[in-house]
Formats: C-alpha cells, sequence, structure tokens
C-alpha cells in the first residue's frame, strides 16, 4: 500500500534521514521503533509531505506523493496524529472533529462516522461542547485518534500514542488501534520509542536509528529480542563489555 | 596565505572594516572628482543615509528584531543639533520656548552633533526600557508608535521646533568629507559593538532568544544596549542632516526616510555591516537614477519623463522583489572577510554571519 | 448625565473604527502571522475609489455618486480585489518567510501603494461630500444629540462583529479558518487547504478595511494619501495592547484607544489637547510595561516559529 524507497530528508546541512525503505501491506499494522532522535516522527511528516524529501520516492497505492501538499496527502486518504496531538485548543471537541471532515462532502457517511467515533470514545461525546483545550492528555490523544478518523482514512500513521499517557490509557489506545485495523481494515503505521508494546501489535517491524533502518521485518520473526536489541541500541546485550555510549 | 606577524593577524581581525572604508573613500574620491555640485550633495546626503543604516544595523542586525522608530531619534538629534548650533537672533524669532541657556548662547556643530546624538541616545533608553520587554513583532509595533508619537509631538511643539513650518537659519556645516568621517565612526562603532561581548550576548538572543536567557543573557538588556548606541549615531546623522540642509521640518523625518533607510539595510543584509554600506551604495545610485528619471531625459528626439513617486514605487518593487528572490540581501548578511586563505576555509569563513 | 452620554457616543464611535480596522489586522495575523502594515492603505484606496481618478485639486465622485446599494459592494469590491492582489503578489511568494520578513514587505506594499496613489491623484488632500446628511444630528433624549453618523457607526460594527462571530463559529470555513489559526501545518494535515483559508482570510479582511473606509471618508469628509496610515497605527496599538492574535483583544484594544483618545481630548486642557495622541502612546507603553503580553491573553499569540 506504502512504499517508501530510499528516502532522505535533510535540514539545512544536518540529514535527518538516509535511504529509509519501507514497504506497509493494506490492513497491517506496522511499527517503527527507534531512541529519540532516530527520524522517526520525521519519516511521518515526510510521508504526510509536511517535509519535502531530497531524495527517494513515496509511493502511495502506485502514485507518488512526495514532494507534493500536505493537504493533498490527506484528501488521498493518509491521516496522521502527530506527536504532541497538535489539538485545536481554541476549537470545542465537536468543532475538532468536525475539521476532520474538511475535505469530505459525503454528508451521510460523515454521520456515520462522527458517530462511531464518539461510540468508540464515548467520553469525546459528554465532552462535545468542551474546549479541547480542557480534556486530559489521554482524551485528547482519543480525541486527535478520532479527528483522523473523520477524514476516513485507509491509512493512519500515528506518532508516539504513548506518550505521556499512564500505563492504563496506553492499553486502552492499543485496543482501539487494533479493533481499527480488525473491524475497519485500517492500515496503521505506528511510531514508538519503546519496541515492547509496538511488538505485540505489530505484524511488521522497522527500528530506525540514527536515520536509517537497522533492521525490518515481520514482527513473527522478530520474536527473539536480541537483534532488535542490538539494532536499535547499536550493540547487542550479551556483550555489555563493549558498550559504547 | 596565513598572517604570521602580529600585525598580520590584526589586520585580519578587522579585515571587513578595512576593506569597507576604503571602499567607501573610493566612491566619494571618484565622484568628488567628477561630479559637479549637485552630484556632490548628492553624495554628502548619501553618506548622511548611509550613518543611519549603519545605526540600523547596529539595532536591528544584532537584536534581530525590526525597528520602524530609528527616523524619530534622526530627529531628535537633528533639532538638539540645530538648537545649540542656531544664531541666537533666529532662534529668539523662531523657536522662542528655548531655556535660556540655549536661546543666550551657541556651541561649535561638532559638540553640538555629538551632543544631540547623546540626547537621541538618552530618547532611546529610556523608551526602549518598555519597548524592549515586548516579544519581537510587538516590539516592532511598539517602535513605530513611539515613531509616531515623537512626529506628532514636534509637530505640535511649535515653541521648540517651529512645528508645522520650517525652522531655518541652521549654519550649512555638512560636506563630504565630514559626513564622510561619521561613516567611518559609524562603521567602526558598529563593528567594535558587535564584536563585544554586548553584541555577542545580543547576537545569540537573535538566535534563539529561549537559550540565551537559559544561558544567562539578559535579553532585554542587551536590546536595550543596542537601542541606545544606535539611536547615538542615528542622532547624530540627524545632525549632520540638518547642517547639510541648512532647514528643518517635521515632514522630513516621516515615513518616507524610515523606508528608504530601512530599504539600504535590507537590500544590503540586514545583518552584516557590510550589508548596510553596500545596500546603502547600489540604493543611493539606484534612487539618483530614478529621481533624473522623473526629471525626465532625452532618448533621441523624444524626451521621456516617469511620473513623479516613481523613485518611491521603483524603491519599494526592488524591495519586494529582493525579500522573496534573496532574503538575506546582496551581501547574503556575510561580511566580506580575509580573502588569502586555503579555499575550503574561505567558505567557511564567509557564511559565518556577523 | 447628558454629556457624559454625548462622550460616550463619540468614545463608542471612534473605537468602532479602530475596532474594525483592528480586527481586520488581527485576522491576517491569526491565520498568516502577518502584521499587515498595508491595511491601512487599503482603507485609503477605498476611500479614494469614491472620486475619478485624476491629479486635479477638485474631486469628481465616481463610485461616490452611486445608489449607496451599489456604491457599497462596488468599494467593497475594490478593497477585496486589491487585497487579493496582495496576497497573490506579495505575501503568497513570502508565505515561508519569517514574520519579520513578512512585516517589511507588507511595509513596501503599503509604501508602493501610497506613492501609486499620489502618482494617480497627486499628492495634496481632497474634499469629498458623500452623504453629508449624515452627520445632521438626531436627537437620543431630551438635549442628547448626537450626529446621526455615530449611531451608524456603532450599528455598523456591531453588525459586522456579529456576522464575523457567526461565520467563525457557526459555518465550516469558519472553524477551518480558527483551526488553521491555531495550528496551521495540523490544519493542512487533516486536509484543509491553505491557499483557500488565506484568501478567504485575506478577503474578509479586505471586507472589513472597506467599511472602515467608507464610514471614515464621510466622517471626516477629506482624502488624503495617508488617512490610512494613522487609522492603522491606532488598529496596530489596538492588536498589541488587546493581545497579538485574540480576535477579541482586538475589539477590546479598539474600543480602549478610542476610549483612552476621546477622554483625553475632552478633559486635556485645551492648549494640551493638540499632544493627545502623545498621551494616548504614553497610556499606551504604560499598559504594556505593566502587561506586556497584552490584555487579553491567547493561546495563538505565540510567533509561528
Amino acid at each position: 500500500m506504502l512504499e517508501v524507497k530510499d528516502l532522505e530528508v535533510r535540514y539545512g546541512r544536518l540529514t535527518a534521514l538516509r535511504g529509509v525503505d519501507l514497504s506497509i501491506r493494506e490492513g497491517e499494522i506496522a511499527c517503527i521503533v527507534g531512541p529519540n532522535g532516530a527520524g522517526k516522527s520525521t519519516t511521518l511528516l515526510a510521508i504526510s509531505s509536511v517535509l519535502t524529501p531530497t531524495a527517494g520516492s513515496i509511493i502511495f497505492d502506485g502514485t507518488p506523493i512526495h514532494g507534493t501538499r500536505p493537504e493533498e496527502v490527506a484528501r488521498m486518504g493518509i491521516s496522521q496524529v502527530p506527536e504532541g496531538r497538535h489539538i485545536f485548543t481554541s476549537l470545542s471537541v465537536e468543532e475538532n472533529l468536525q475539521v476532520g471532515t474538511a475535505t469530505r462532502s459525503d454528508k451521510a457517511e460523515m454521520k456515520r462516522d462522527y458517530d462511531r467515533v464518539l461510540e468508540t470514545f464515548p467520553i469525546l461525546g459528554e465532552r462535545r461542547k468542551q474546549s479541547a483545550g480542557k480534556l486530559s492528555g489521554g482524551e485528547q490523544q482519543m480525541l486527535a485518534i478520532g479527528r483522523a478518523l473523520m477524514t476516513n482514512p485507509r491509512f493512519m500513521t500515528i506518532d508516539e500514542p504513548s506518550l505521556g499517557l499512564a500505563p492504563k490509557i496506553v492499553d486502552r489506545v492499543y485496543e482501539v488501534l487494533i479493533d481499527l485495523r480488525e473491524k475497519r481494515g485500517l492500515t496503521l503505521l505506528i511510531v514508538e520509542q519503546s519496541s515492547e508494546r509496538a511488538l505485540k501489535a505489530a505484524d511488521s517491524l522497522y527500528v530506525l536509528r540514527n536515520g536509517s533502518i537497522q533492521l525490518g521485518g515481520k514482527a513473527a520473526d522478530l520474536q527473539d529480542g536480541k537483534a532488535v536489541h542490538k539494532a536499535y541500541f547499536g550493540f547487542s546485550d550479551d556483550h555489555e563489555g563493549e558498550v559504547m555510549i | 596565505m596565513e598572517p604570521k606577524s602580529p600585525l598580520g593577524h590584526m589586520v585580519r581581525e578587522v579585515w571587513p572594516l578595512i576593506i569597507l572604508s576604503v571602499g567607501l573613500l573610493l566612491v566619494v574620491v571618484v565622484i568628488q572628482s567628477f561630479g559637479d555640485r549637485i552630484v556632490s550633495q548628492s553624495l554628502t546626503e548619501g553618506l548622511i543615509r548611509l550613518v543611519v543604516v549603519i545605526g540600523l544595523y547596529i539595532f536591528i542586525g544584532n537584536s534581530g528584531l525590526i525597528s520602524f522608530g530609528h527616523i524619530g531619534f534622526m530627529m531628535i538629534g537633528a533639532y538638539a543639533t540645530a538648537w545649540q548650533t542656531m544664531d541666537p537672533m533666529t532662534k529668539d524669532i523662531f523657536i522662542p520656548g528655548l531655556p535660556a541657556y540655549l536661546l543666550a548662547n551657541s556651541h561649535h556643530w561638532l559638540i553640538a552633533t555629538i551632543i544631540g546624538g547623546l540626547i537621541a541616545a538618552i530618547a532611546a533608553c529610556i523608551s526602549g526600557l518598555a519597548m524592549m520587554r515586548l516579544s519581537g513583532i510587538a516590539a516592532s509595533i511598539g517602535t513605530f508608535a513611539l515613531f509616531m508619537s515623537f512626529y506628532s509631538l514636534y509637530l505640535q511643539w511649535s515653541t521648540w521646533t517651529a512645528g508645522q513650518s520650517s525652522l531655518v537659519g541652521i549654519p550649512v556645516t555638512t560636506t563630504p568629507w565630514v559626513a564622510f568621517w561619521f561613516c567611518i565612526v559609524a562603521m567602526i562603532g558598529a563593528f567594535v559593538y558587535s564584536r563585544s561581548k554586548f553584541g555577542l550576548a545580543l547576537r545569540a538572543s537573535r538566535e534563539d532568544e529561549v537559550a540565551a536567557k537559559a544561558a544567562g543573557v539578559n535579553v532585554t538588556g542587551e536590546r536595550v544596549i543596542s537601542f541606545t548606541l544606535s539611536a547615538f549615531f542615528v542622532g547624530m546623522a540627524g545632525g549632520l542632516y540638518g547642517h547639510f540642509l541648512g532647514l528643518l521640518t517635521v515632514d522630513t523625518f516621516y515615513l518616507p526616510m524610515t523606508f528608504i533607510t530601512l530599504s539600504m539595510l535590507v537590500v544590503g543584509g540586514m545583518q552584516s555591516l557590510s550589508g548596510a554600506v553596500v545596500g546603502t551604495i547600489v540604493l543611493s545610485f539606484v534612487i539618483e537614477l530614478l529621481r533624473k528619471a522623473e526629471k525626465g531625459f532625452s532618448l533621441g528626439e523624444t524626451s521621456i519623463s516617469l511620473p513623479a513617486s516613481s523613485a518611491e514605487v521603483g524603491l519599494g518593487i526592488i524591495l519586494l522583489l529582493i525579500l522573496i528572490f534573496r532574503p538575506s540581501g546582496f551581501t547574503r548578511n556575510s561580511e566580506i572577510y580575509w580573502p588569502f586563505k586555503p579555499k575550503v576555509a574561505v567558505t567557511e569563513v564567509t557564511h559565518r554571519q556577523s | 448625565m447628558a454629556f457624559a452620554l454625548q462622550v460616550l457616543m463619540n468614545a463608542l464611535s471612534l473605537g468602532s473604527l479602530y475596532a474594525l480596522a483592528a480586527l481586520g489586522i488581527g485576522l491576517l495575523f491569526g491565520v498568516l502571522k502577518l502584521i499587515n502594515f498595508a491595511h491601512g492603505d487599503f482603507i485609503t484606496v477605498g476611500a479614494y475609489a469614491l472620486i475619478v481618478p485624476s491629479a486635479a485639486t477638485q474631486a469628481t465622485l465616481l463610485i461616490g455618486d452611486f445608489h449607496p446599494l451599489i456604491l457599497i459592494p462596488c468599494i467593497v469590491v475594490v478593497v477585496v480585489i486589491l487585497a487579493l492582489i496582495a496576497e497573490f503578489l506579495v505575501f503568497r511568494p513570502l508565505r515561508n518567510a519569517s514574520p519579520a520578513t513578512l512585516m517589511i514587505g507588507s511595509f513596501a506594499l503599503g509604501f508602493v501603494i501610497q506613492n501609486i496613489l499620489i502618482m494617480i491623484y497627486g499628492g495634496r488632500p481632497k474634499a469629498v461630500g458623500i452623504w453629508s446628511d449624515l452627520s445632521l444630528g438626531v436627537e437620543l433624549m431630551p438635549g442628547v444629540e448626537v450626529p446621526k453618523l455615530q449611531l451608524i457607526i456603532i450599528g455598523v460594527t456591531l453588525v459586522l462583529m456579529v456576522v464575523l462571530v457567526l461565520f467563525l463559529t457557526k459555518t465550516k470555513y469558519g472553524v477551518h479558518m480558527r483551526a488553521a489559526a491555531e495550528d496551521f501545518r495540523m490544519a493542512r494535515m487533516l486536509g484543509i487547504e491553505a491557499n483557500r483559508v488565506i484568501m478567504l482570510a485575506v478577503a474578509i479582511s479586505g471586507m472589513l478595511a472597506a467599511a472602515v473606509s467608507m464610514l471614515f471618508v464621510v466622517q471626516t469628509g477629506i482624502l488624503d494619501f495617508r488617512m490610512g496610515v494613522s487609522l492603522m497605527l491606532f488598529a496596530f496599538i489596538a492588536t498589541v495592547i488587546g493581545g497579538m492574535g485574540s480576535l477579541v483583544g482586538a475589539v477590546v484594544g479598539g474600543f480602549a484607544v478610542g476610549a483612552v483618545s476621546i477622554l483625553l481630548q475632552t478633559f486635556l486642557p485645551s492648549e494640551m489637547r493638540v499632544f493627545r495622541d502623545v498621551f494616548v502612546f504614553a497610556i499606551v507603553i504604560f499598559i504594556l510595561l505593566v502587561r506586556p503580553q497584552g490584555l487579553v491573553m491567547s493561546r495563538a499569540s505565540r510567533e509561528r516559529v
């Protein structure tokens, strides 16, 4: 569904990503894990065309989307829940969800999706008229996911859904994400710092470090944590004498 | 070629200053030797503007804040200088509201100009203490409001400024060479300031205000220092200007002057002294050409002339084009640096912003 | 009592003009992070559009002679088109520039507009009388007479503000505009067309400018190529003391500046009255010292980084 080939992104002289390849199949949950500053968010922003790659290609359903505009990418059915959620805090919960429908005109289906979001996240329905800035962190995360769903995406990217949330709420978020794949056939690309939970949910896994993919493959093949650990940290944990940080 | 002697090092250190001074000297000598009296007048006006633009650079270049208010300080300096140098008899007639000491005495123009600059600096210091607390854009608007309030104050304060009419009888003492030397002094001042710890701290805040604050830089204080110093030079330029025209009107110090000087800085490159100098020289020539074209020139049989205000419109369009296509100005915000170095190192150095 | 009411009406009508101008500036600041120094010149162009373009000292009405129902849309269209041209030629090419660059750009644009006006119409102020019967008084209550125009200015301002609020809260595009003003990148990631939102904001800002030009020119009866500049300055001050990026703040600031001006005008001794603006600025500087973030705090007040 999404083919990323040889992606390179630079901020001025700094190269944030180089030679990144991803291949995400329809209906799967893919995960990118990696330490802070590895280029995870940069990858997602490049997919959303917020950043323009300096080299490489991003093909979505056979159409190249690199170097287009973010609103076009959204229109094609890619939606992002960005790092820090980026809720519109001066808008009400309802209005936040409404903004998600910017590209749509199918009134009846919009209503259906709206009801579905409120069904998934009943708390949003209760707080419909409230200012989104007053929501708790977990509620904001749900609103961000709900808002992304309102664009009726076929492919959704989520940047660190567990960041700053209590474990119980993280469980709930993952439950919802897995459910979305099961019930709606949504394809998901999740970015996380910690590989544990991601490994559990993911069908395929990529480890990103220093701007390039260190390891990628079916999650089932990577259940042996050693290789992942080595890719993640740059050393394997049975040679602790060679630690170099 | 690396300079080996201590003198060589010093020359390299102040290289931009040397090259700019020599360049400016050449421009002045060439124009003086080939031009007539009118050209020489344009030259003086251009050099006075250069002092203003260098003053603007001291604040804008180092702080990264845009000031629309400096022409107000130029006006303050201009009037303060004129109060000191005018003939007591004339003062009695036109500006009888002056204090008795000023009405009875006059100072040498050089002393008067320096005092005029100091008065402008004091005004900047006091107003800066309020303005510089604001964030970037609000501070810019604040300086604009400040400018308008000085303007309307001087326009109404007729017993000191002759109000809406002209203040005449100011001795004409500003020759091209006087203006040239003030340019040199202003350049040295700007250069020394931007390499001092004050300039360094302020530029750190320009690049990253939060980080500079975290590193212990008193951003507001540094901005006030720079605002004050720049107003000092701009105020002196005002004094020179009055003693170039021989008369003063409040309207001289209004939006067109603000616009022209700000354009010169932006077109040259806001963040370098070289930019201030190059921008002023280039735009001064452009303005002269457009003014000539407004008066009309003959092309074979027919004479063509551009409509009034063409110079201003042309200037505005040039500025917009520069902002769109080369926002860091002609000099790309770099200084003209020591040219005798291995190639790799040169690119490194010339990219260093000053 | 009667005197107080008169002063109140003066303050409200002046504050209305400032508030309308400040709204036009605040709207563009919200969406584009642009301080539009050309806004005042948009206002000036709206006023000049009333007369025949010529450098003659005597103004001849052109659009100004039309029936109000035609005149008003004509002026609105002129100013909106001008604003959109500015967006295409200046603001859009500078879209990714720093706020400082944008600000200088709009300053340059304003300067160009002023000088083009001088080119076409000449630099001298001109008298125009349109709807001069509006300056006749109306008796509000026994002993209190105010010009009809004041009531119209206040009324028009109220109506425009209500319409703007309804647009921003009740319509799809209004909600999009508020979302874009708060977080432009996120809005785009959700599929909101950046150019469409910006053009809409520019057009609305132009409409507000047109409203100010008509109200202002009827009030003063004078055309001057610098007429918009002083209005814009007070509007800027209104947005700064109201709190950058807050539309409510812009309105509050507008009325505050208007009230301060009228109070000074009324209560300053007559020989000090010419220094009114100086006092206004002094008070503004004082307010900023006490509350550098403005009277009304807004979340969008942070500059785009």
